[in-house]
Parts: C-alpha cells; structure tokens; sequence
C-alpha cells in the first residue's frame, strides 16, 4: 500500500496504531504506565510516540493502560517542546528540570500506576531515578525497554514509506562517498563530503565508520588523518537518519582498479549477503539469517573469520534506532514480515583484509525486499 | 554523531599536561581517601573521560578507572578490535572489554580488600549501572565523589585556549557562510558539515529555524578535538525586518559583559536595551553556559541567575527570542572570560576554515 507519510488522515492512523500496540504490550506486561526515556543517544521510543525530533539531554512520554488517551511529554529543552507540540502527536508538553523535573513527577502522580515500566531504565541518571522513586513510593518500577523493542521490531506501512524516503538518501550519501575518493585525502574529508550530501538532503543524523588501506585493515572506526594511497579499499557503514528513520548501506570502494585480491574478496562477501538474502522469509530467526552468511565463509575454510574475534554481528535491525535486533548465530528472535534489518557479513580475511558490504531488507510474504537500489559491486574510484 | 575526526596529537597538549590532569585527580582522591574514581561516560557525553586520556566514547559506554597510584584504565563494552584505535588515539595503555561493568570492575579492582572506591558525578551515572557496580563490589565502600574533574576543566590551559581558539576562527567562518541569504534550512545543515567536518571537528551538531516574518537563524554546536563551542547566527538579509540588527546588537552587548564575575542578571542587563527594540509581544532569554557542559547544552548542570562566571573560562554567550507567532531565532558566541575582560572567539570570521585540518 502506498503510504503518504504526511497525510493528516494516516498519521492519525498511525499514531492510533503504535498507542494500540503499545497498550496491548502494557497489559500483556501487567504495567499500569510506561515511560519512555530519551537520553541524548537513545532517543528512538519518544521519537515513536510523539514523531518529533527532539534533541534535548532527557526526555520522556508518559502514557497510562487504560483509560484516558492522555500521552504526555516532557523535555529539559524548550525546542524539544516547540517540535512536539507542533507535530500534535501527544496531547501536552512540558519543560523539565533535570535537577527538580516536578513537572514529571506531578503528572505521574497523577496516574498512581502500581507497576512503572520505563523503556531505557538501564539508562535513566540517578539524578532523576531518585526523584521518580522518591514521588512514587509505593510503585514497582521495572524496565521497558525490551517491550518496546518488540513493539517497534514490526514496522508498519507507514514506517516503510518513511525508510523508503530514507533509502534515497543513502544512496546519495554513498555516491558523494565515491566522487570524493582520490589519493590524497583525508578520512576525515570524505565524511564531510557524506556529510554535506546527505544533510542537504535532510538528513538528520548520521552514523558513520570508515577504514582505509589494505589487507592490514582489521576493522572500521571514527575518521583518522590517513591519507588515502592507490589501491587502498575504503570501506565503510554509512547510515543517515530521515524523518527519525535510520537506513544503512555497507559498500567498500578501491582507490582506482581493484585488484584481483579485493575482487575475490568481494565475490565472497556477495555470495554471503545473497545467502542471507536468501534465507529470509517471514519468521526466520535473527539465527538462521547469520547462519546462511557464516556458512558462506565456512565451506571455503574461513569460518574463523567469522567469530567475535574479527567481526560483531552479521547484521542488526533498523528503525528508530540504528542498531536494532543483532542478526548473530544464537539470537532466536524471530523476524516477521515488515521487520527491516541489514545483512552484513563484515568481517577481516587475509584475502584484502576488512571488507564491507551489506543492504537493508523488508521482510515480506514471498521473502526479502532490497530497500536501496545502489548496485552491489567492488566500486573503483579516481586513480588520481 | 561522533563521526568526524579523532586525533591525538602531543603537539597540541604535551605528555606532562596530560599526567598532570591524572595527577590532579589523584590527589584529590588522596585527599578524601579514596583507593579508585570510576568515571562514566557514553556517547553523547564523555567529556571526563576525554578530558583525562583523549579517549573518543563514539559509541555505546564506557568507565574510565582511575587508580590512587598508577595510570588510567579504561572499561568499556566496546569489541577488543577497537583498543588499538583506542590506545592510538589516547593516553590509556589498558583497556579492557566486557559485556557486564559489574564485571568489568569488579575483576579490574579484584578480591575486596575493604577499600573505597569513588563514583564521579555520580547522580549523573545510570541508576541500574551504579546499582550493579554497588552490589558487585559488596565489600568496599562506594560513595559519590562529586564533579571533581568538571571542576579541573573549568578554567582551560594555555593549550587548550590555543585550541580553542583555533577551531573558533574556523566556527566563525563555517557559520558566516552557513548564514548567508538564500540558503535552504537543509543547505545551512550542510554548509555547516562540510565546513567543519573538513576542518577536523570531531561532531558538529547544526539545525536552522526561520521565524514568522521570514528569516533564518542557524545554530552550530561542534567539538573539536573534546572542546565544545558554539555559534548561532540570524541569517544575512533575504527579507525585510527590522529586529535583527538590534537583536545582533543585544548578543555583542551581553558579549561585552562577559567579564569574570559576571552572572546571567547581569548579561541580560547590558543587553536589554537593545532587545527592547524587538517586537512587540517577543520574549528572550540571555544566558551563558560554561563549554564544559556544552555536551549537553548545560541541561544537566546547575546554573541559578546569581552564579558568576568563572575568571579564565570559556562560556557560551546566547540570546534566544520567542516571537508571539511561536517562532524563534538565536543569537550567540563563544566568549574567553580573562581577566583583562571578555574576547569573543566566535566573533569575527577568523584565519581558520581553510578547508582542510586547521592545524
């Protein structure tokens, strides 16, 4: 179905949808009241509740199970406040003080819940845990943040017309990453070039690794000052976020031809991201799909590469948040129709070294949907 | 995000100027009889950490243990891949990975031996992680330790004034052209990540809003290395309105103010004739927050009206104005408070900005 993400009408839809499955999670979790904490890097459940870009150091969202359909929010930053009020998503906003936030308390107070979950309880400050605790003495206070993983693991039509938007983005964020690459630069200056690409686009936000040299690159981190030299693969995860969606392209790029080294190297990794591909269809585990990749790398006797000494995770989830269910051997979650992830089998060979090649998938009825259209292919850049 | 460049370079800070911040805390904890300071940070605030070894949280969360006696050590949940980054990029020699801080520290302070350890800024740290740190280390003492190396980084060295001012000349530029007449709110963005990226900023983070009447503001956060300034800009005349200059005019009288000993009161004071001058129904707000607790635009710290800047610090200056359509702009510099009176370092378009590592 093709979604109008900024239709009034589906965003009513939408908004009554996310409210309907959360409270369906409340009950089945016994909880009488969820708060959502967003702290300045974990943002992804206020973002689902109010579809407003915030950008505070804490905010939150309070809804209660039943009854009323009050959703509250509440930010230590006035802008945050302007945008979700503006967005409508919520029914009030409140500024908050992080080192008195009576605002909060007063409206949870309000709701007396016996059982409190708070999604990113992990990382809620104790600056603030103690002022919750303190106005609510008699509540069990437990975590939610699994809950609403699993709320936001499927998305809807509407969440995929917004990650579609964002797969256009990517893939202008890595054709500026393979126009900029010559011998020469800096790390550093691709990833403004990126940058500058995508957020005259309107990209929000960017999460970005990057590695550049030869067979003895082992893995991606922050830009370095290392100035690329022909014949240097440059690989990298860029994954810019749009209207609060993050979507992720992994590509690696030779400075001028490749040899036959990164070629093989690429041909390998190509046939592991197909095999994962391959495997998908509604209900594969996270497992399975991790599974079909390493397999790729074990029948030529490089399944040692496999292992967390070279590599994290064959994949993850996508969303709100960057990094989702970890598609790694072991995690049984099973992955329904709708959820999204990338599969990448990243990893260090001694064939050239760290190589990095991955697409975001749709899980459908018949099997998987590639988000983004940017060709899978070893990419050559300016020899000069 | 931290995506932009992160570089450890002895020319900039020398070795002894990185052990004497160590040894500042040390004795700190000598002082108050502490045996180890646990110090947490994550990604979008870490600046402890960094302030102490360099170390570049660029994801995720980490603990940086400091001992009584002997060096740093870092914990983090972070694969072991990135410790050869890491000791690259820093001043920590060990670094250890794990999946449980409980663990982590708990195996690094080893069998209990009855002895204190210190939480920084302790209400700052997560609850469930300083709870699983108390329980795991069931045995010793834990108490809070105060913001002890937030006040060290209070009045910044020679070195970091150098750097400081450098990466401001480089701000000053990249927003000037960020505020140029025309330009989209995406392009100001943009104009922005190109500028400051390519200068080597290690996270900028840029947004542009445009007020009822049609003009633009843009403001940019960014990090250098780990110093954080700040700049924001009503954008160059593409419409006709009145209220821009004697807002600019406001932001460079409360500039003016900015000596040490200065309070919020008084700022707004020294600006308040020219803000007067906005329009009808307009509100604004003048305030200033130390570049020490930019990370998190000061929401976390305490900064009641009466509180006086500090002599020799690093501030940022800011007027935001609130227009009766719900609207706004802002306005704001990065301010020097020495001794012999305030220097914007934001001010004026500067040397930087040359397109490549300001260096």
């Amino acid at each position: 179905m093709t979604i109008n993400p900024n239709d009034a009408g589906a965003d009513e839809a939408e908004r009554s949808l996310r409210l309907g499955r959360v409270r369906a999670a409340m009950t089945a979790a016994g909880l009488d009241a969820l708060l959502a904490f967003a702290p300045a890097w974990r943002r992804e459940n206020v973002r689902y509740f109010t579809d407003a870009r915030v950008a505070g150091a804490a905010s939150f969202v309070l809804l209660t199970a039943t009854g009323a359909e009050d959703v509250r929010a509440f930010s230590t930053n006035q802008a945050d406040l302007d945008a979700i009020i503006s967005r409508g998503w919520v029914t009030d906003a409140h500024p908050l003080s992080a080192r008195s936030a009576s605002s909060l308390t007063q409206a949870l107070l309000q709701a007396r819940p016996a059982r409190l979950g708070i999604a990113h309880y992990e990382l809620l400050p104790d600056l603030l845990m103690g002022q919750l605790v303190e106005a609510l003495p008699r509540t069990e206070i437990v975590s939610a943040t699994g809950l609403m993983d699993d709320v936001r693991l499927v998305k809807s039509d509407w969440e995929i017309a917004r990650m579609r938007r964002a797969a256009s983005v990517v893939e202008a964020g890595w054709a500026a990453f393979v126009d900029v690459l010559k011998p020469g630069l800096p790390e550093h200056a691709i990833v403004a070039a990126v940058e500058a690409a995508i957020k005259g686009r309107g990209a929000e936000d960017n999460f970005m690794l990057i590695a550049s040299g030869g067979d003895d690159v082992r893995g991606m981190t922050a830009p370095t000052p290392r100035v690329l030299q022909p014949g240097d693969m440059v690989r990298t995860e860029l994954t810019p976020q749009l209207d609060g969606y993050w979507l992720q392209i992994c590509r690696s790029a030779v400075v001028g031809p490749a040899s036959d080294a990164q070629r093989r190297s690429f041909d390998l990794f190509n046939e592991a991201v197909e095999a994962g591909i391959a495997a998908v269809h509604p209900g594969v585990t996270a497992h399975e799909v991790a599974r079909a990749q390493n397999d790729v790398f074990r029948a030529r006797g490089l399944g040692q590469y496999c292992t967390s000494q070279y590599t994290r995770v064959r994949g993850h989830g996508h969303g709100l948040h960057i990094d989702e269910t970890p598609i790694i051997e072991g995690n049984e979650t099973e992955l329904p129709e709708n959820a999204v992830f990338i599969i990448h089998p990243n990893t260090y060979t001694p064939i050239a070294g760290y190589h990095v090649l991955g697409d975001p998938v749709r899980v459908t009825r018949d099997g998987a949907e590639v988000l983004i259209s940017t060709e899978r292919k070893l990419f050559e850049g300016a020899a000069r | 995000m931290k995506r932009g460049l992160v570089l450890f370079d002895p020319a900039e800070i020398p070795a002894g100027e990185w052990r004497g911040r160590v040894a500042a805390v040390q004795r700190e904890l000598a002082a108050s009889g502490t045996d180890v300071a646990l110090i947490y940070g994550d990604v979008s605030r870490s600046d402890d950490i960094a302030y102490l070894t360099n170390l570049c949280v660029y994801w995720n969360e980490g603990i940086l243990a400091v001992p009584a006696h002997g060096d740093p050590v870092f914990l983090t949940k972070l694969s072991p891949r990135v410790h050869p980054w890491m000791r690259l990029t820093s001043t920590v020699t060990e670094i250890r990975s794990g999946r449980s801080f409980a663990e982590l520290v708990a195996t690094f302070l080893g069998p209990a031996d009855g002895g204190t350890v210190g939480l920084i800024e302790a209400e700052l740290w997560p609850a469930a992680v300083s709870a699983e740190i108390r329980q795991a280390l069931a045995g010793r003492a834990v108490r809070p330790l105060g913001a002890l190396v937030r006040a060290l980084r209070q009045v910044p060295s020679a070195a970091e004034i150098a750097l400081l001012t450098r990466a401001a000349a480089a701000l000053a530029d990249t927003a000037a052209d960020a505020a140029a007449p025309e330009l989209s709110a995406s392009e100001r963005v943009a104009v922005a990540e190109r500028g400051l990226r390519g200068d080597g900023f290690l996270d900028v983070l840029a947004d542009a809003a445009r007020t009822g009447d049609g003009v633009a503001s843009v403001q940019i956060t960014a990090q250098y290395r780990y110093l954080w300034l700040h700049a924001s800009r009503v954008a160059a005349a593409a419409v006709t309105a009145a209220w821009p200059d004697p807002l600019r005019q406001a932001l460079a009288d409360a500039v003016a103010a900015a000596a040490p000993g200065a309070t919020a009161a008084d700022l707004d004071r020294a600006a308040r004739p020219a803000l007067d001058r906005l329009p009808a129904g307009a509100t604004s707000d003048v305030r200033w927050v130390h570049h020490a607790d930019m990370a998190t635009n000061g929401e976390y710290a305490d900064y009641p009206s009466e509180r006086p800047i500090p002599a020799g610090s690093v501030v940022v200056v800011g007027i935001d104005v609130r227009f009766g359509d719900g609207t706004h702009a802002a306005v704001a510099d990065t301010v020097l408070a020495a001794a012999d009176g305030p220097v914007c370092l934001t001010g004026q378009r500067g040397t930087g900005g040359a397109g490549g590592q300001i260096r």
